[in-house]
């Protein structure tokens, strides 16, 4: 087992060097784009130089670019993510305030698709050929190829505006229903659409890789041996073919776990959900740099932190992966 | 009466284009403590023997024909149940290429482990004590079961197989091309180690493949294939000393002999035919040197020409 604390810690290193980078592109980037944010925020023409001047020093943009990034390192170090210019509040609190509804909202579509197109990979491998298999396969790779928004409109048309069974816009009623459970009933009402539309275009990555990786195992020479072991057909499957072709799923999976709080913008925005992606979408149209920074920071440590967890399990499950990387 | 008997075996595969007549009436036997070997060019059937034997053909192959009467019982007939409580624990198989034989995830011990608790009411223990001392019986040292496949060299591995296909003290072995894909000097440590295993625990064996001189060295009784079809079938000796058949000539001729005289190699012309539409007549008619109009129409029996030395071929030698 020591072997496998040595790879713990080797990926625990190469995490910490791809949050610095991170963290140091995300600075730079917003360095290099043009135009002055202290001129978004304020009319340099109706104020006078003095005030812009005492503006640029209250954000410290009249420091030298190292002496920023310094400054930059030393707030995320105690959890400042800077000034929002639009909302007119600490950035964290601007992005916090919509993180429960993205990750509501992506949580629950992401598990579904994975569960949905994990089954479903695994039928169509299993009655590989069959009718069975044809119709998982079409119907996977339809789903998967349409646009998001598009089915997310036809949904609302369909669903909110001529039948009328869903809202048709935001997170909860207005005003909120009293008590506690009408409340969640009432956001689960408001979020079935966004995640079936969300579920229904990301399930079938998942049925294409785990039917292809099944396929490709149920092939393999210790697929014979085990059937030779006289194995109940069961366990083969379970047992033999599906730990190893679960490994590159595993893979997928992590990462979009990973994006969970980066949200959908385009459903987001469809649906008037107040999420972390129309945030961003928001925080753009109103060139709200501070903002966009924190939600850009907040992605990437939950894309880095869930790869790091990705390559953990990765080793858990494959013990090849833990030397190195001699690959299957 | 015999452990096994394969009798008009036909094992077909069905493709685009038609049938493929991997195996097309095959027949022979294997006696209890016997070594029999099969030999021949690669795609003649062999494997698919084997393979239909334990009832795990590829999809697309079908057993079109015959039977396998394996202790009095056909297997061909057997519910899915019943053959699968055969395999590994009556008739075990060493794979060609132990390479990707072994699963890996999964610890070369716990597989072992699996094999035998699949089919013997034991716990893990006792199991994993069996286990361990398999490893010694094939020179591993036993705390290796502890490993993965990819820690071991091929040769390690093919030894680990070895000792998982003996976990449940079969009846029969089958060795399907065990040493091919090992260097030679490896390749000649496993056959030693097959054919030591096989005088102490009295093992019945079919050995598989194209190799003459691991027939010559392992085996009693040898049967060389040839499109699908036995085409000589005797003792290894006899074979060896007075092969008959044009094709079994020709294997030996390929092989050179280190105490014999110095000789050229003849090899066989031509390749070995589309069994998709087998040659009409003999099948070997196109590539025999001894080729008349009978062979381009007839198919010839296998007969007995004495001794049980059985040959398919017009010719009277």
């Amino acid at each position: 087992m020591s072997e496998f604390r040595g790879y713990i810690v080797r990926r625990t290193i190469y995490a910490m060097i791809t949050l610095f980078l991170t963290i140091t592109i995300n600075f730079f980037i917003f360095r290099v784009m043009p135009g002055d944010p202290v001129s978004i925020m304020v009319s340099e023409r109706i104020l006078k130089p003095a005030v812009v001047e005492e503006v640029r020093a209250m954000f410290g943009l009249n420091l030298p670019l190292w002496q920023q990034y310094i400054l930059y390192i030393r707030n995320l170090l105690i959890g400042y993510l800077g000034y929002s210019f639009h909302w007119k509040e600490p950035v964290i609190n601007v992005i916090m305030e919509r993180m429960p509804n993205t990750i509501l909202l992506m949580g629950v579509s992401t598990i579904f698709s994975v569960i949905i197109g994990i089954v479903l990979g695994i039928l169509a491998a299993w009655k590989r050929g069959t009718k069975i298999d044809v119709t998982i396969l079409t119907s996977s790779l339809t789903f998967y190829s349409l646009p998001v928004f598009w089915i997310g409109m036809m949904l609302l048309m369909l669903f909110g505006y001529y039948l009328g069974m869903f809202p048709i816009a935001g997170t909860m009623s207005r005003p909120p229903p009293e008590g506690f459970f009408e409340r969640i009933l009432d956001i689960l009402h408001h979020m079935t659409l966004p995640a079936i539309t969300l579920t229904l275009i990301s399930y079938g990555e998942y049925t294409l890789l785990m039917r292809g990786t099944l396929l490709d195992v149920l092939t393999q020479d210790y697929i014979v041996t085990a059937r030779a072991k006289g194995l109940p057909e069961r366990r083969v499957l379970v047992r033999h073919a599906m730990r190893n072709a679960l490994l590159p799923t595993v893979t997928a999976v992590a990462i979009s776990l990973g994006f969970i709080v980066s949200g959908a913008t385009l459903t987001e925005t469809v649906f008037s959900w107040n999420g972390v992606g129309r945030l961003i979408y928001d925080a753009m149209m109103m060139r709200d740099y501070p903002v966009l920074q924190g939600a850009f920071l907040i992605i990437s440590i939950s894309v880095i932190l869930a790869n790091y967890v990705a390559d953990i399990v990765y080793g858990i499950l494959d013990p090849r992966i833990r030397y190195g990387g001699q690959g299957a | 009466m015999p452990l096994l008997q394969v009798k008009n075996l036909k094992t077909y595969y069905q493709t685009a284009r038609g049938y493929v007549k991997a195996v097309d009436g095959v027949n022979f036997q294997i006696e209890e403590g016997e070594v029999f070997g099969l030999a021949g060019e690669s795609g003649c059937g062999k494997t698919t023997v084997a393979l239909s034997i334990i009832r795990l053909l590829p999809p697309g192959g079908r057993i079109i024909d015959g039977k396998i009467i394996f202790n009095d019982k056909n297997i061909l007939t057997m519910s899915e149940e019943d053959i699968r409580k055969i395999r590994w624990k009556k008739i075990a198989i060493v794979f060609q290429g132990a390479m990707n034989a072994l699963n890996p995830v999964i610890k070369v011990g716990d597989q072992i482990v699996e094999a035998i608790t699949t089919h013997e009411n034991v716990s893990k223990e006792d199991a994993w004590k069996r286990t361990e001392k398999l490893f010694e019986m094939v020179g591993i040292d036993p705390s290796r079961a502890k490993d993965y496949p990819h820690e071991f060299s091929g040769g390690m591995k093919q030894r680990v197989m070895i000792a998982m296909a003996l976990a449940c003290n079969p009846q029969l072995l089958i060795a399907d091309e065990p040493a091919t894909a090992l260097d030679v000097i490896v390749q000649a440590q496993i056959l030693k180690l097959m054919r030591e295993l096989q005088r102490k625990m009295n093992l019945s064996m079919m050995l598989i493949t194209h190799d003459l001189s691991i027939i010559a060295e392992t085996c009693n009784k040898v049967a060389i294939m040839y499109a699908g079809k036995i085409v000589e079938y005797a003792d290894t000796k006899r074979i060896f000393r007075d092969p008959q058949h044009p094709y079994t000539r020709g294997l030996i001729n390929a092989f050179p002999s280190i105490r014999g005289p110095k000789r050229k190699l003849i090899s066989i012309p031509g390749t070995p035919p589309d069994l998709l539409n087998p040659p009409s007549g003999c099948r070997f008619h196109p590539r025999c040197p001894y080729t008349n109009d009978k062979c381009k129409k007839i198919e010839p029996e296998l007969k007995d020409i004495g001794e049980r030395h059985y040959v398919a071929c017009h010719m009277s030698w």
